[in-house]
């Protein structure tokens, strides 16, 4: 919302668009708002009529009128409450197209970039506001039009020329009111942005408040809080000038025809008018015009300018509902039986156009029945690596083919991620989420074959509702794995998918893959995955090296390293295959390299129990692995090459 | 209703009531000026009207008076939105103030959860600032219905009856209304929270579902219990409806009965025609008690919010002193130091310029140890020294000069990358910062973000370990006399982390390092390690050394017997 008519057209917009789409409903809210203004019509007429029977001594007429009164006040009240039901008719599926808006929006914008759940309290909340002002303004507004054109429609028939006197100050009145109202919106929004912003730095701050402290840095934060908090107090000086503003326009369009009625009294008089008629003219305009122009600025200045700055904001957030990703292109080349699993050629990839590439000039073959795990530092673009194996980044350079088609296919491989996602459903449909034909028995032999029997049995069987906040990551995992392990999908891809389970547990559910047929790429948390693994690619941000565990160390010193430290028995790292590894004899072994130090490394869980000593004639998968720059010294393994097979 | 809080909630409504300036006292003239002007009002329309009929009184005089109150009417009203609003900003901008001053004094002490500090800053000083306004509004708002009915007396105290009678009616009706509307609101915000947690549930997922290709399905199974929705939001206009429809009949049949009223009484010619618009208006005035509710709603509010700003008011703050931090090599001393119901009457000497390991089960108090050394906390007994001197003797900004932190968990401060490094009593030059985070191993990783360096803080997604190498560079870009890494590198892998070690033991080699540790191998390399158990030193030495006792190799969990290789 940058101009001053934004605002102004927004709400139209909304609005014609609301009632545009149910028209129904809209002729309905007609047809009851003219019986609810049946009260306001008639009032200054009934009181004339009944004020001069009254002062003609003539009580039975007067009474008449005032029953007449009583019984369109009946009347209306009946207008008023049917009323309500069509308005809502109205409202109540706009909100729900907000709510469908705002949930495609966010569940979009989130498949794209980082989950933000702050965004659903947030999105809920404001969409409650616009459901609330957007009920609101219907019931002002156009409380407003009808109990104003009654008013002014039953004062021309009860004095046609008083009606011209009142209708300038009141046209005069609204259109003030109305050129406000855009400046007004934005001095709104920038309140409703500074309260974020507050709120924003202030819980910053409160997390934080231990490394703020700490840091020294409380005057910086106080400032920049401060500069914040001025602002806001600005902002709401600018809202409330605003406000003035509105009760100026209120004051004219309506305490001015009132004086001008009382003005021109003695004249109207003068021309025949009675008292009563003077009375009921007067009625109109204390008693129809002033309260619906009330309601009208407070209502539209308050909750209108709520709708229009929320209602923005909601747009602005859940716009662009489109799918995250383009569809797979009909597939440029046929898939060929003999394509290899997965195949990258040339794939560099970077998060943004300045960013140093985390993969660059990758070329990697994976042949179908493989099991390959991937091991590096944190950080090093193993989770890249996955992503873009699963087609769901694009690289900037190179290719990245699935089954000899593009990548991003969900029928042709599977993604597990390392947030495990288990949602409220039945255990049965957490399971078959990505195989809805599973058969029962094969969900429950993929359950005894993960090791979640068990947890199922907890739950309640696989009938039972799953709350996933009761449950462990570990547990989480589980699910996810088994959901993976049913999935028709020929590539598996676990990105660190077992890295809340124990050591057994993942060893568990990674042999189960094993086992299945299929093709398995293991993004590694421990480094017992690799060991595990048919081979292994290491990562270590210059060069990638594939081989067998066996074969590695040899020729990657990181790999050496990973290993040493895993096996030097680290306790932050258990690990069940090297069970000679816990700790030194006893006293007096202690060493500066930490309990396990006195071992000296070694390849003790290397379950082939092939010497790890390299050797000139070891088996390797040539043509596989590349990293950005050949590396001649490590040639030894001739496992790099700067093309992948023709 | 004694509560130290209470009193306190109050005392802050002055004090925001005095720093909302000159606009509080408008608040109150104007609303006296409104009040007044709408009582006077229908007795000068009386008269006014009554002075139409050709032949009667003058009829300009009688105009004035209308004139005169509409506009004074009219500019009450204007100024007292200006100043409604003026002053609940300056009143809340006051509090704010005092708020964040206040939060940052007590530091990490401070006792409220985090969003609740928020919440109380944000939601609740804003309504707390409403009180200046509001409460001399509620006051007032009592004088029109009250005059109303006064004036209505002395014109015929048989309409002022009629219409008090009514008046109960309106009441039942608030009454009704607000029951109906809770119940309703309430199952409408459970089906939404149900509707809301799904998404959240998705949104957790989304890495899952993108590579699923399921979203359109997970839209729909968030959106499922839309019709439910639906459903208690027309209840909720249904009872709207009703309590609009009563509200509508219930004032036009009180106007009725004021017609029927001073029409008898003009048959009877104790009214004027003029006095018969005074009483309709009347009736209407008189039945005006809902802004009254109203305003005293607001002013309750008002002093919740305020109740809950004088919370965090009243959490007391460490006392500063103002002396400087005497030459030395940052030697620490802990004398008979109690704190936290963990550690009881610890007695420490931290020789200066060594790397120390504090080793000890969780819960052993090593992070309060941590805490202390930098006074973070204050110990309950005991003290605390830095090469001689009573932390609570040195000025605040010289002991932060002197004495840094990395935690395992850092929260990081700043726009950018580089600001969030940064961050601190001063500016380190840009060079500085970025060997700063070369030293932590972080400058790998921030090289691949968007924009490296200059990329936004809230668009650089770190891992825990990531996030851990941020706030090690943070601490070595300010590295002071003594620097404590409080489990600082848990999260770091194993490379990573030996060779940030590496450089905190070499690079920082004449510094104090106070290092909690719980990776037997940090500790192996440091000079000295102390092993606190029971809430004192059990041991202090090399790690060699204490390596030969069972009980502390078993701190690290290493079970006994350890070493049965097979």
């Amino acid at each position: 919302m940058t101009s001053r008519r934004e605002a102004a057209r927004l709400l139209w917009r909304t609005a014609a668009g609301a009632v545009r789409g149910r028209p129904r409903a809209a002729s309905a809210v007609l047809a009851w708002s003219l019986l609810e203004a049946v009260p306001t019509a008639v009032f200054g007429r009934a009181v004339a009529q009944a004020t001069d029977a009254f002062l003609d001594d003539r009580p039975v007429r007067a009474a008449a009128w005032l029953a007449a009164l009583a019984v369109a006040a009946v009347v209306g009240a009946y207008g008023s409450r049917r009323l309500y039901l069509a308005l809502a008719a109205l409202v109540e599926p706009f909100r729900d197209d907000l709510v469908r808006a705002v949930t495609r929006g966010a569940l979009y914008r989130s498949l794209r970039g980082r989950p933000d759940t702050g965004a659903v309290a947030r999105l809920t909340h404001q969409v409650e506001i616009v459901r609330d002002t957007f009920g609101g303004i219907l019931v002002v507004a156009r409380g407003f039009v009808f109990a104003a054109g009654a008013a002014l429609l039953g004062l021309a028939t009860l004095m046609p020329e008083v009606t011209l006197l009142v209708l300038p100050p009141l046209v005069a009145g609204l259109v003030l009111f109305g050129a406000a109202f855009g400046a007004a919106a934005i001095r709104q929004r920038a309140l409703v942005v500074g309260e974020e912003e507050i709120a924003e730095r202030t819980t910053a701050l409160a997390e934080g408040l231990r490394d703020v402290v700490a840091c020294g840095a409380e005057d910086q934060v106080r400032e920049r809080l401060a500069a914040a908090v001025d602002a806001q107090a600005a902002a709401g000086r600018a809202v409330a000038r605003f406000a003035a503003v509105r009760a100026l326009a209120l004051a004219v369009s309506g305490w001015l025809p009132l004086l001008v009625v009382l003005a021109a009294a003695p004249w109207l008089m003068r021309r025949g008018a009675t008292p009563g008629m003077v009375v009921g003219a007067l009625a109109y305009v204390l008693h129809g015009l002033q309260p619906a122009l009330r309601t009208l600025v407070q209502g539209m200045g308050g909750s209108g300018l709520r709708l229009a700055v929320t209602l923005g904001r909601i747009l602005e957030t859940s716009a662009p509902v489109a799918p995250p990703l383009p569809p797979v292109a009909e597939a440029p080349r046929e898939e060929r039986a003999d394509a290899p699993a997965v195949e990258l050629r040339g794939v560099t990839f970077a998060y943004g156009a300045s960013a140093r590439p985390v993969i660059s000039g990758l070329d990697l073959t994976i042949p179908r029945g493989d099991h390959l795990a991937v091991v590096g530092p944190s950080g090093i673009g193993k989770s890249t690596l996955a992503a873009l194996v699963a087609g769901l980044l694009a690289p900037l350079e190179g290719e990245v083919l699935v089954a000899g088609r593009p990548a991003g296919d969900p029928a042709a491989r599977v993604l597990i991620p390392q947030e495990a996602y288990v949602f409220t459903g039945t255990v049965h449909e957490n399971l078959t989420y990505l195989a809805p034909d599973a058969r029962d028995e094969d969900v429950v032999r993929a359950a005894d074959e993960l090791g979640l029997a068990r947890l199922v049995r907890d739950l309640g069987g696989y009938g039972a509702t799953v709350d996933p906040a009761a449950l462990t990551e570990g547990q989480r995992q589980l699910i996810a794995l088994c959901r993976a392990y049913l999935a028709p999908a020929p590539l598996i891809v676990l990105d660190e998918a077992a890295c809340r389970l124990d050591a057994a547990a993942e060893a568990r559910a990674e042999e189960a893959f094993a086992r299945r047929p299929g093709t398995l790429v293991v993004i590694a948390h421990r480094v017992s995955s690799a060991v595990r693994a048919r081979r292994v690619l290491v990562l270590d941000g210059t060069h990638a090296r594939v081989g067998r565990h066996a074969d590695l160390p040899a020729v990657s010193p990181l790999y050496r390293d990973l290993i040493g430290r895993w096996e030097s028995g680290d306790p932050d790292r258990p690990s069940p295959e090297a069970p000679g590894t816990a700790g030194p004899e006893g006293p007096g072994t202690a060493d500066p390299e930490g309990p396990g130090g006195s071992q000296p490394p070694g390849l003790l869980g290397d379950p082939d129990r092939v010497h790890p000593v390299p050797r000139a004639d070891l088996p390797v998968d040539a043509g596989e692995v590349v990293a950005d720059r050949p590396d001649r010294q490590d040639e030894v393994l001739g496992d790099l090459r700067r093309r992948g097979p023709a | 209703m004694t509560s130290p809080t209470t009193a306190g909630a109050d005392r802050l409504l002055v004090g925001a009531a005095r720093h909302s300036g000159g606009w509080t006292g408008l608040v109150a003239a104007t609303a006296v000026a409104d009040a007044l002007a709408a009582v006077l009002l229908p007795l000068a329309l009386a008269r006014a009207v009554d002075a139409a009929p050709p032949g009667g009184p003058s009829a300009a005089s009688a105009l004035w008076p209308c004139v005169a109150l509409v506009l004074l009417s009219a500019t009450a009203e204007v100024l007292s939105e200006l100043a409604t609003g003026c002053s609940a900003a300056r009143a809340t901008a006051w509090l704010r103030h005092a708020l964040v001053r206040h939060v940052l004094a007590v530091g990490p002490a401070l006792r409220v959860p985090p969003g609740d500090v928020a919440g109380r800053t944000v939601g609740g000083a804003a309504e707390a600032g409403t009180a200046p306004s509001a409460a001399p509004e509620a006051a007032v708002a009592l004088l029109p219905p009250l005059g109303a009915l006064t004036v209505l007396a002395f014109i015929d105290w048989r309409l002022a009856v009629a219409v008090a009678v009514a008046l109960p009616a309106i009441v039942l009706l608030l009454r009704v209304f607000v029951r109906d509307i809770t119940a309703s609101a309430h199952r409408y915000l459970s089906v939404q929270g149900t509707i809301a947690g799904r998404l959240a549930e998705a949104l957790a997922g989304a890495r899952t579902i993108a590579a699923a290709g399921t979203a359109e399905r997970e839209a729909e199974r968030v959106l499922r219990p839309l019709p439910g929705l639906r459903a208690e939001g027309e209840t909720m206009w249904t009872v709207q409806g009703g309590v609009a429809a009563r509200g509508l009949l219930t004032l036009l049949l009180l106007q009725v009965a004021a017609v029927g009223a001073a029409g008898a009484e003009l048959m009877a010619g104790r009214v004027t025609a003029g006095e018969l618009v005074a009483t309709v208006q009347y009736a209407g005035l008189a039945a005006g008690f809902g802004p009254v509710l109203t305003h005293v709603l607001r002013l309750g509010r008002a002093r919740a919010g305020a109740r809950r700003a004088a919370e965090i008011l009243e959490q007391p703050a460490p006392a500063d002193g103002d002396a400087a931090v005497p030459e030395g090599r940052g030697t620490l001393e802990f004398r008979g130091v109690s704190a936290g119901g963990v550690l009881h009457g610890l007695d420490l000497t931290v020789p200066g310029g060594l790397a120390v390991a504090v080793v000890g089960r969780s819960g052993a108090g090593k992070s309060l140890l941590a805490a202390l050394a930098g006074r973070l906390a204050d110990p309950d007994r005991g003290e605390v020294l830095l090469d001689g001197a009573p932390l609570p003797r040195l000025a605040r900004t010289e002991l932060r000069r002197h004495v840094g932190y990395a935690f395992a968990r850092p929260t990081l401060f700043g726009e950018t990358v580089l600001d969030a490094i940064a961050f601190g009593p001063c500016r380190p030059p840009e060079s500085w910062l970025r060997e700063s985070a070369r030293t932590a191993c972080a400058d790998d990783f921030v090289r691949r973000l968007p924009q490296g360096y200059a990329t936004p803080l809230a668009d650089a997604p770190m891992s825990g370990g990531e996030l851990q190498r941020m706030g090690l560079a943070r601490a070595f870009a300010h590295a002071g006399r003594v620097l404590v890494l409080d489990d600082a590198t848990s999260s770091l892998d194993t490379v990573t982390e030996v060779q940030v070690t590496g450089a905190v033991l070499d690079r920082f080699g004449d510094r104090t390092r106070l290092i909690i540790a719980h990776r037997a191998g940090t500790a192996a390399r440091a000079d000295l390690v102390v092993w606190l158990d029971g809430g004192r030193v059990r041991g202090r030495g090399t790690h060699a050394e204490l390596w030969r006792d069972p009980a502390y190799r078993a701190v690290f969990g290493v079970a006994e017997p350890a070493g049965a290789a097979p």
